[in-house]
Order: C-alpha cells, then sequence, then structure tokens
C-alpha cells in the first residue's frame, strides 16, 4: 500500500516537473512592443539547472502573474525557478531562516521586516552597483534606494531591497455612471472632493464606503487615510519625521491630520451604513457598495489593487474608474502620492539569486507583468504603451508624475506600531474615541519598545 | 419488573427535544458553509445563506442590449430583447433609468432616460427601447429593476476547486502529499505509543509514576514552542525539511496524549488475565502482542481517528517542517489557502473546499466510529 503510494506520488511529481519544465511563455519572444533585446541579453547568463527558490506572499491569479515573469528568466538562463507563496509569510520567512532553510529569494510585502531581517543578518547587501542602477533608472530613485537601505548588525547600511511591483493609493473609486447620472464631476482639490461630498449628502446620497475590517490586521485602511492627510496638510519633511517619530503621534499636527480623516470617516451622513460600520465592514466587501442598485455609496478610497474585489463582471475603465485623491489648493504642497511595494531581497546567497536580481534590472521583466494585469513600476526604461489598459496607464502615470512620492508610513514604523497599535488604534476612532486620546496610546506603545 | 429498568421516564420527551436541538445547533454551521459552497461570490456577499433557497426581492442593475443591435423602425431607433438574456425567470415589478430613481416606473408602463429616449419593459425583462436618435456607445444604457428572483444555486465552485486546470494538478498533488503525511504519522505515533503505554501500564520499574507525570505535564506544553528549535535540529542533523521531519515532528507532538490515552485504557484491563499469561510462562512481548493489543483495539482506533483528523487538518506544522521553497511537498491545507488569494476573502472557495477536504476525514470517520465512543470512555469506566 505505502509502496503504492509512493508511486503515485512520485507520478504526480513528475507529471508535475515535466509541466513546469515545458515552461509556457505569456508573450512569444521577439513579438510586439517588449524590449527583447533585454531578453536576449540575459542569455549570456547561463546557470542551467541551477535552483532558484523564491518565496513571496503572492497567492492565487497574483501567483500565476509572478510565474509567468519568472518563466522568462528561467527560459533564458536555464535555471530552474521554483515560486511559493503564502498568506502568512510575515512569520514564515522569520521561521525559516532562523532555522536555516531559507529560499534564496524572498518578496517582502514591506520594508519594514526586510529592515528587521537585514539586522538580525539573515539578507545579502545587492551591491553598489544596483543602489547606482535604482537612483538611475526609477523615477524618484534615490527614494527607493533609502527604502530598500538598512544597517547590518554591525550597524553598516547597505542596499538590501530591490523594489519591484508597486501599488499607488492615493486613489478614488467611483462609478463613472452613477456620477454622469447625478450630474457630479471629478474634484481636482481637496476643498472640492469635500464639497462634493457635502453635495451628495444634500442629494440625498451617500458620498463614501469605508470599511477597515481586515481580519487580524483591521484598522490599516484607515493608516492610509491618516497617511494620505498628513500628505496633503503637512510637507513631506513632516511625514518623514512622524514616521521615524523624531515628531510624537501626539503632536498637533499628527491629530489633525487624524481629525481630517474623521471629518470623513466620522459623520454618520458621510459614510454607507453610518460611522459605527467603518471599523466593522470588511475591506473587501465595502467597494462592493459603488455597484450596488440604488449605489450606497459615490466614492472609495483605496490601493490601485482593490478592482480584484469588484463584483464579478465590472470592467474598471467603464464600470468604474478612479480619480486621484486630490490635495489642498490652499496649501500649495504639490501632489503627494502616497504608495507601497514589494522588495526583492536575497536571503540565501547563490549565483542564481543574483541573475534573478540582475534579471529584475531589465525591462522586461517589468513590461511581461505590466502587458498582464495589477502592475506598476516606477522603472523608467519600460515602454507604458505596453500597461495592458488605460487604467493601469493611468496610474502608472500618476507614480511618475507624483511631485512627492512617500512609502505607506504605517509599513515603515516598528511592527509594534505600523502593524499594531496604530490599526487599533484607528479603530478606536473610529469607533469615536478623541484622536488625542488615539494617539496618546499610540505613542505610548512606541515608547514602549524604544 | 417493568418498574425498575428499561422503563421510559416521564420526561423522555425533554431529552428528546434537548438533543435535536443540540443537534441542530452543531449541524448550523456546517449547513451554512454547504448552502454556501454552492452559491456564487456576489451572492454571498449580498444575502445570507439561509435565504438561499427562497425566491428574492433583488435590486439589480442591468442593460439593454449594446447598440450594435439597434433597428431603424419607422423614424426610430430601436433596440429590443430580454434584460435577462438568457437566465429568465425573475419577475420585475418596478424598474427606473437612473441609478437616482431606480422604482419610478411600473413594469409595463414607459419610462424615460436622461437624454429623452424611452423604454418600455415587460415584467418578464422583455423590453423595447427606442430614441430619435441613434444609439451610442459600446454598451446599452443601464436599467435598475426590482424583481423577484428564484433560487440560483451553482457547482461552479466545485468545478473550480476540483477540475479548473490551473488547480487540478495542483490539488492532485497535495491530496496525495497529505496523504503521504497523514498515514505515518498516525500509524508511527501509535506504534510507539503502545509499547510505553503497556510499560507504563503494567510493568515494574522504578521511576514509573514520575514517567508517567512527566508524560502528562507534556500534554500542556504548546506546539508552537518547540517549531524553530525543532527545525533548526532538523536542519542541523541534515533531515532538513521534508517527509521524514514532519513525520518525526507528527510523532512528537502526538505521543504525549496517545500515551496517556492508551496506558489508561490498558491500566483498566482485568490483572488476572495478565498475571495468569505471567504464571504460564508468558513472555512480556507475548502478553504485549496476544492479550494486551488485540483489547485495546477501540483505544487504538480511536486514537487513530484524532491523530488522523489532526495531521489532516493541519497546516502550522506542515508549513514548518514540510513545505519548502520549491513548493513540491505543498498539502490540502496549504493548497486551500492558495486558493483563497493573496488577500484572501473568496468565501466560496474556503467553504466548497472545507467540504472537499473533509471528504476523506469524513470516511475514516464513519468507517471507524464504532470504536470512538468506546475509546472515548478508555480508562475513564471500570
Amino acid at each position: 500500500m505505502k509502496n503504492m503510494l509512493y508511486a503515485g506520488v512520485a507520478a504526480v511529481a513528475l507529471s508535475a516537473s515535466a509541466a513546469s519544465a515545458a515552461g509556457h511563455l505569456v508573450f512569444t519572444p521577439g513579438e510586439g512592443d517588449f524590449n527583447w533585446a533585454s531578453y536576449e541579453a540575459l542569455k549570456k547568463t547561463q546557470i542551467k539547472g541551477e535552483q532558484v527558490t523564491v518565496f513571496g506572499p503572492w497567492l492565487g491569479p497574483d501567483q500565476k502573474l509572478v510565474e509567468s515573469v519568472l518563466a522568462y528568466f528561467a527560459e533564458a538562463t536555464g535555471a530552474d525557478v521554483k515560486y511559493t507563496g503564502s498568506d502568512s509569510f510575515e512569520q514564515q520567512i522569520v521561521i525559516d531562516a532562523e532555522a536555516g532553510s531559507a529560499p534564496n529569494v524572498a518578496v517582502f510585502p514591506q520594508p519594514g521586516l526586510a529592515a528587521d531581517m537585514a539586522k538580525r543578518g539573515f539578507l545579502s547587501p545587492l551591491g553598489q552597483d544596483t543602489a547606482n542602477w535604482v537612483r538611475d533608472n526609477y523615477a524618484a530613485g534615490q527614494s527607493w534606494v533609502d527604502l530598500g537601505s538598512y544597517a547590518n548588525p554591525q550597524g553598516k547600511k547597505d542596499l538590501y531591497g530591490f523594489f519591484f511591483k508597486v501599488d499607488v493609493k492615493s486613489l478614488v473609486w467611483y462609478s463613472p455612471e452613477n456620477f454622469a447620472d447625478a450630474g457630479y464631476e471629478i474634484p481636482k482639490t481637496m476643498e472640492d472632493l469635500k464639497s462634493l461630498t457635502e453635495q451628495i449628502v444634500a442629494d440625498g446620497g451617500t458620498p463614501w464606503c469605508i470599511g477597515l475590517g481586515s481580519g487580524g490586521a483591521t484598522g490599516w485602511p484607515a493608516t492610509d487615510w491618516v497617511e494620505d492627510m498628513m500628505l496633503r496638510t503637512q510637507p513631506p519633511e513632516v511625514y518623514d519625521q512622524w514616521v521615524t517619530n523624531e515628531i510624537p503621534f501626539t503632536d498637533p499636527r499628527v491629530v489633525d491630520a487624524i481629525d481630517e480623516f474623521g471629518w470623513f470617516a466620522r459623520n454618520d451622513k458621510y459614510v454607507a451604513g453610518g460611522s459605527a460600520a467603518v471599523a466593522s465592514t470588511d475591506f473587501r466587501d465595502s467597494p462592493k457598495g459603488l455597484f450596488t442598485s440604488p449605489p450606497q455609496c459615490y466614492m472609495h478610497r483605496q490601493a490601485s489593487f482593490i478592482p480584484a474585489f469588484f463584483p464579478e463582471g465590472t470592467v474598471v475603465g467603464q464600470d468604474a474608474d478612479f480619480f486621484y485623491f486630490p490635495s489642498y489648493a490652499d496649501k500649495n504642497l504639490g501632489n503627494p502620492v502616497l504608495g507601497a511595494g514589494t522588495l526583492f531581497a536575497i536571503t540565501n546567497d547563490s549565483p542564481g539569486a543574483r541573475a534573478l536580481i540582475e534579471f529584475l534590472k531589465s525591462p522586461i521583466a517589468h513590461e511581461v507583468w505590466m502587458a498582464q494585469q495589477g502592475f506598476l513600476t516606477p522603472f523608467k526604461g519600460v515602454n507604458t504603451s505596453l500597461y495592458a489598459n488605460d487604467t493601469l496607464r493611468g496610474l502608472g502615470d500618476i507614480l511618475l508624475g507624483a511631485t512627492t512620492f512617500r512609502f505607506d508610513g504605517s509599513d515603515l514604523m516598528p511592527g509594534a506600531v505600523g502593524a499594531g497599535s496604530f490599526w487599533t488604534g484607528m479603530v478606536d476612532y473610529a469607533g469615536g474615541k478623541p484622536a488625542e486620546a488615539v494617539a496618546a496610546e499610540i505613542q505610548a506603545s512606541w515608547d514602549a519598545i524604544k | 419488573m417493568e418498574n425498575i429498568a428499561g422503563t421510559k421516564s416521564s420526561l423522555s420527551w425533554a431529552v428528546h427535544i434537548s438533543v435535536a436541538a443540540l443537534v441542530l445547533i452543531w449541524l448550523f454551521p456546517t449547513v451554512g458553509l454547504f448552502v454556501s459552497s454552492f452559491r456564487t461570490a456576489d451572492q454571498i456577499a449580498t444575502s445570507g445563506w439561509w435565504k438561499a433557497a427562497f425566491p428574492s426581492e433583488q435590486n439589480l442593475t442591468l442593460r439593454t442590449d449594446p447598440p450594435s443591435t439597434q433597428v431603424q423602425k419607422g423614424g426610430q431607433w430601436v433596440i429590443e430583447g430580454n434584460l435577462f438574456g438568457d437566465k429568465r425567470g425573475a419577475t420585475i415589478s418596478v424598474y427606473g433609468t437612473s441609478s437616482r430613481e431606480i422604482s419610478t416606473y411600473k413594469a409595463g408602463e414607459t419610462g424615460k432616460f436622461r437624454n429623452g429616449a424611452t423604454i418600455t419593459v415587460q415584467p418578464n425583462g422583455d423590453y423595447v427601447a427606442s430614441s430619435d436618435t441613434k444609439w451610442k456607445g459600446g454598451r446599452g444604457p443601464r436599467v435598475f429593476v426590482t424583481a423577484v428572483t428564484p433560487p440560483e444555486f451553482t457547482l461552479r465552485n466545485y468545478q473550480m476547486v476540483l477540475f479548473d486546470p490551473a488547480n487540478r494538478e495542483g490539488m492532485a498533488r497535495a491530496f496525495f502529499n497529505t496523504l503521504t503525511v497523514t498515514i505515518p504519522a498516525t500509524v508511527i505515533p501509535i506504534l510507539v505509543a503502545a509499547f510505553a503505554a503497556y510499560a507504563l501500564a503494567w510493568m515494574d520499574f522504578p521511576g514509573r509514576a514520575l514517567l508517567v507525570a512527566a508524560v502528562v505535564g507534556l500534554l500542556v506544553v504548546p506546539l508552537q514552542l518547540a517549531l524553530i528549535p525543532l527545525l533548526s535540529l532538523h536542519n542541523d542533523i541534515g533531515i532538513g525539511k521534508g517527509y521524514l521531519g514532519v513525520w518525526l515532528a507528527h510523532t512528537g507532538f502526538g505521543l504525549p496524549l496517545a500515551i496517556y490515552l492508551l496506558r489508561n485504557y490498558m491500566v483498566g484491563l482485568p490483572r488476572d488475565i495478565i498475571e495468569n499469561a505471567r504464571v504460564d510462562g508468558a513472555t512480556e512481548f507475548q502478553i504485549f502482542t496476544k492479550i494486551i493489543l488485540p483489547l485495546s483495539f477501540p483505544a487504538l482506533a480511536s486514537f487513530a481517528i484524532f491523530q488522523f483528523l489532526w495531521t489532516w487538518n493541519d497546516l502550522l506544522v506542515a508549513l514548518v517542517f514540510l513545505i519548502d521553497s520549491t513548493g513540491e511537498t505543498t498539502v490540502m491545507t496549504k493548497q486551500i489557502v492558495e486558493l483563497l488569494g493573496t488577500r484572501g476573502g473568496n468565501w466560496e472557495i474556503l467553504a466548497t473546499s472545507a467540504f472537499v477536504s473533509i471528504a476523506v476525514p469524513l470516511m475514516v470517520f464513519f468507517a471507524m466510529q464504532k470504536y470512538l465512543v468506546r475509546g472515548l470512555l478508555a480508562g475513564s469506566v471500570k
């Protein structure tokens, strides 16, 4: 019986590896406007048969996409690339690294954890060449280098993380047809957005859908709101100081930004279901209110990934569209953009891992994903006409045209704050607790880990 | 005699009702999950599963056929068709032509669009839309209807989980991998525990009571404590991540309860039989294999069921000790988590996968359940 089982397992495993070895490329090399020269150049690195393991947070459709990109690396260099995803990436990478069975390359969903791993000596530096490359080739290059540079156990700072795949967060999603039915215009300034909000209420509608629910991470959508508000009420330098806690959470400027979010979220008339529903609505269900009949709400502020949670059959660009979450006209702070991104880091050094990082520097790695879905890149060397649709291209333009780009602050704060007390604090705030009290609690938790 | 034993208590109806109520309460979530597994994601998001079996009144946003189907009739540009397309069966009561006024017109009445075009919608969804000017755009205008729709169920979720070409291979592999993990991870601890339990129950040696106490103490040690140290140990001695590692881990984590359960059962076996055997010259090993093992079968079976269910449902131990970064050795639980996508929230997949993955444990349970109750009472009743 057991022998039969093994035989069965072996047969299944064999057929599986045979299937992946056949490696289908989504776009045939040589066809279309892709940068095939960069693909051909990859063939100079031959690491035939070497196994490169990649571990990341992407699952389901995202996993298919990243595998389709890695297939080009495998095809060009002959490497045997294996991607595995996990929904508990943050915990598992730590376990694997601690126990010494880390993958070659890990894809971190946020810099905070990568910085932590670098400090404990689990990451290998990418080298000065890569740092120079990012500085020269990414829009706002220096900020990407800074975000990927951490101190090692000896305190020496190096580039450890290579950013690949970026999300834009400063977006408001809406239904163009509902706006047309009601005769609303897309607001160009924060003042307009606020008056539109009041206008919708006066017309008997509900302007916003806001949902903070996300299982164990409940509260994170509100941190994005506060960060966006911070960038719209204060200069970016103040934002940076806030993220590193040079100015405390209890600073009036931070409390003001929290209250700016409260202006939208704590008014029963402004939010679908009333302000009490904000904390209990799941962020994945929240955007569905845009598409109900009659519409539960007209606008939804969320990052560029959210179309994955629109109801089945929703066509982005027709049924749903986005506009830039505008800035105050009278504050003169330019057009700040809040974003997030995933970064590749080497957790188990090998020639194959190095070759994979080199591959990420070639335009083709970005273009293959761009031409499918859900991928934005700050890489200036790609052909933006390859974006799969106008919506993605529009998002990409926001990224390339940002006067100020800032990374999601909660991802940069220490885990206990950025993935802990900030989240829970915002849930309390949405539930009616005063901003000062919430800020004091978050600051206390930050002081506690200093 | 009738009054002594076996008479029905006058309160037996109360017992029956409470049993029925308890069964219902226990089944309630499972039934919900089962019903949800036949519904689409949008249905799950919009209405509760308990409403699934009844016709429901819904506000729907529908579209007429695209302008490319329009024909010219007597100076008017006309689009005709049925709002529901191929999925008929709903009955429209009222409708509207703007998202702000979704119930302006009764079915059968003629309504107006913002641009002056008109539309007449019948209760069954048939419509005639006509305009003085040519219809433009790629898609037909929206019509908002309030309709009573018949219940609808779908097998698509099961198709997606079991037969979708993208998942099928992974699912089949995960199924065999899971069996490869669970069967040895059930058999090994039982083998070890049966010997240990016999020794602790019937062999006299110094420190036996202390050993039993240590085993009981180990019952309360959370396995999470041991994850990282154990994995580094596996790496140091060269096992790494793999089947051998996960078998050992499951064995270790399962042994305290196994020994405890089996020892308590074996202690309860009649002393006379064992002593008779000793007098007749049986060795300890003969006593164990010829007498103790056959008599302990219910306890062994019930522990086997427990251990099988645990290892089958386990994700944590598999993630730590088995699934390496090549992803070749995935198990069912991991495969299901992957189906949920990066940000989760696919309830329909979750519900369906739950039923797919409990199929094997259910079979094991029904095949061995007659031993379960006897085994559960192991050691508690003499």
